[in-house]
């Protein structure tokens, strides 16, 4: 389990990984190549990975992106040290604050 | 059996999107702050008389915004007598009029035909692809399509009709008889319409199983191009679409220098994390103080002063202590009279900033919620005792 920021993220065997986010098409990579786990709201800063891999995201903030790392990668961020993730698959979570009748998505 | 299988056998046309691209557009069509196409959506309307087996409307009437047309369509239900009683709709009933001309007589309008040119249509392509699909498929296509976009826009629906019925009885707490009346009454004209762009949820369902090119393509047509709509034998009412939208990150309403959503003829609503605010609410806090936010007897208004005011500011001008304290943050709590309190985990982040000195942040956390670790890990979604990061920035 790693954190960096607003975003946590989990490792999950291969097989615990969800047709339904395995169905989803990757999600684009940005201008240098990256997949963005989560762009901030106020900053534009980024939570990105330049290794190989897949980014798999369903139109909802508040449901958890799915990550494949063949090769392992290390994660970036411009306010945060960065963190070196192993091969696999992962959760990836982002942050989110209790609103009286409903819940909100964190982007620092 | 994969979802994908289900769905092969069940679609109408082989042309089916992935119903990840179909959301996303249905997303955007939802929340389209752009003019209306008034040819297309005109198209679409035509399209869906002649799949009802009807002549299309001898007119079409453009109205600004859900206001004006719930108010036609409740002078064409024969309620003009009713809304003049408010006394608070008598500018609105007279633009109506003028509005709908010849057609204000509903001898000459005809009747509704939203039965026939969406309610019918419709229910047959739902139970087909509902039997289609069966008891598991059904419920798993509405997740994967629908589900995703119906609790953003049906807040956003909810909250447009009541702010049209809030304009034939402004005051909630002062609302006499006649403007209680006047205003259950636009908001079952509301309920007469077709949705239009806010039909989105449904249409991504639809499109994503196929069944868009068939009876429903006008319908969708004017969703694509316009919003609400009142259809009628001789006469359809449209809606232009908003000219503002802004929502925060989770989709509510959200904007503190100007309406969150406004339509070209003013129509508007202030939220603020889609709670509804007055329009001058945000402006008016300039000299707030943690004294006048205690003293504020309204809940949701008093959540967006300590919102713009800021949590720690707050805590530190009230004198508060922590109610727990470890090696993930410290539990802090705000009682209010009259709601629940205000539980907040303060964190810090890992990495320092470049003068050495480490960024603390607030983020609120439920109520009940015992300790900070507690709190850190309800933020991530995760149990108390399955939050252990072995490496954190």
């Amino acid at each position: 389990m790693y954190r960096q920021g607003d975003i946590l993220i989990l490792p999950v065997a291969e097989a615990d990984v969800p047709p339904s986010a395995r169905a989803l098409p990757p999600a684009p990579r940005d201008g240098r190549g990256r997949m963005v786990l989560a762009l901030g709201e106020a900053t534009g800063h980024a939570h990105a990975l330049a290794a190989p891999g897949t980014l798999l995201r369903t139109s909802d903030p508040r449901t958890p992106d799915h990550l494949h790392l063949p090769s392992g990668g290390r994660l970036v961020h411009e306010e945060h040290a960065a963190i070196s993730l192993p091969k696999g698959w992962y959760r990836v979570i982002r942050q989110r604050e209790y609103v009286p009748g409903s819940v909100r998505v964190v982007a620092d | 059996m994969t979802t994908e299988t289900v769905q092969s056998e069940t679609v109408r046309s082989e042309t089916a999107r992935p119903a990840h691209f179909v959301v996303g557009d249905w997303q955007s069509a939802a929340f389209a702050a752009v003019p209306a196409d008034r040819s297309r959506a005109e198209a679409g309307i035509a399209a869906a008389y002649a799949a009802a087996g009807l002549p299309a409307p001898e007119r079409v009437l453009w109205v600004p915004s859900p206001l004006r047309g719930a108010v036609a369509a409740a002078v064409l239900a024969g309620h003009e007598k009713a809304l003049r009683a408010a006394g608070t709709m008598d500018d609105r009933v007279d633009e109506a009029l003028a509005d709908l001309g010849e057609h204000a007589d509903s001898a000459r309008a005809g009747a509704s035909v939203r039965d026939d040119v969406r309610t019918r249509p419709w229910e047959t392509e739902r139970a087909a692809a509902a039997s289609g699909l069966g008891a598991r498929g059904w419920p798993r296509a509405w997740a994967d399509s629908g589900g995703l976009l119906w609790d953003q826009v049906q807040s956003l629906v909810t909250r447009v009709r009541n702010a049209v019925g809030a304009v034939a009885a402004p005051d909630p707490d002062a609302a006499i008889g006649a403007q209680d009346q006047a205003a259950a009454l636009l908001r079952a004209a509301t309920l007469d319409a077709v949705m239009g762009q806010h039909d989105a949820p449904w249409l991504a369902l639809f499109e994503s199983l196929g069944r868009l090119d068939g009876p429903l393509s006008g319908l969708a047509e004017v969703a694509r191009n316009a919003s609400w709509w009142w259809p009628y034998e001789r006469l359809a009412i449209c809606c232009e679409r908003p000219t503002e939208l802004y929502r925060d990150e989770p989709g509510r309403l959200h904007r503190g220098d100007g309406p969150a959503l406004a339509y070209p003829d003013g129509f508007a609503l202030h939220a603020w994390r889609g709670m509804p605010i007055p329009p001058d609410f945000v402006a008016s806090l300039t000299d707030l103080t943690a004294d006048r936010i205690l003293h504020e007897d309204n809940a949701e208004l008093r959540r967006v002063m300590l919102e713009i005011f800021g949590y720690d500011r707050y805590l530190a001008d009230t004198g508060a202590k922590p109610v727990h304290q470890d090696e993930t943050g410290v539990l802090w709590s705000i009682d209010l009279p009259d709601d629940e309190p205000v539980v907040m985990v303060e964190v810090v982040n890992s990495t320092p900033e470049p003068d050495g000195t480490y960024r603390t942040y607030y983020l609120r956390v439920p109520p009940a919620t015992r300790t900070a670790r507690e709190g850190v890990a309800w933020t991530f979604g995760v149990a108390e005792a399955d939050y252990h990061p072995e490496k954190q920035t």
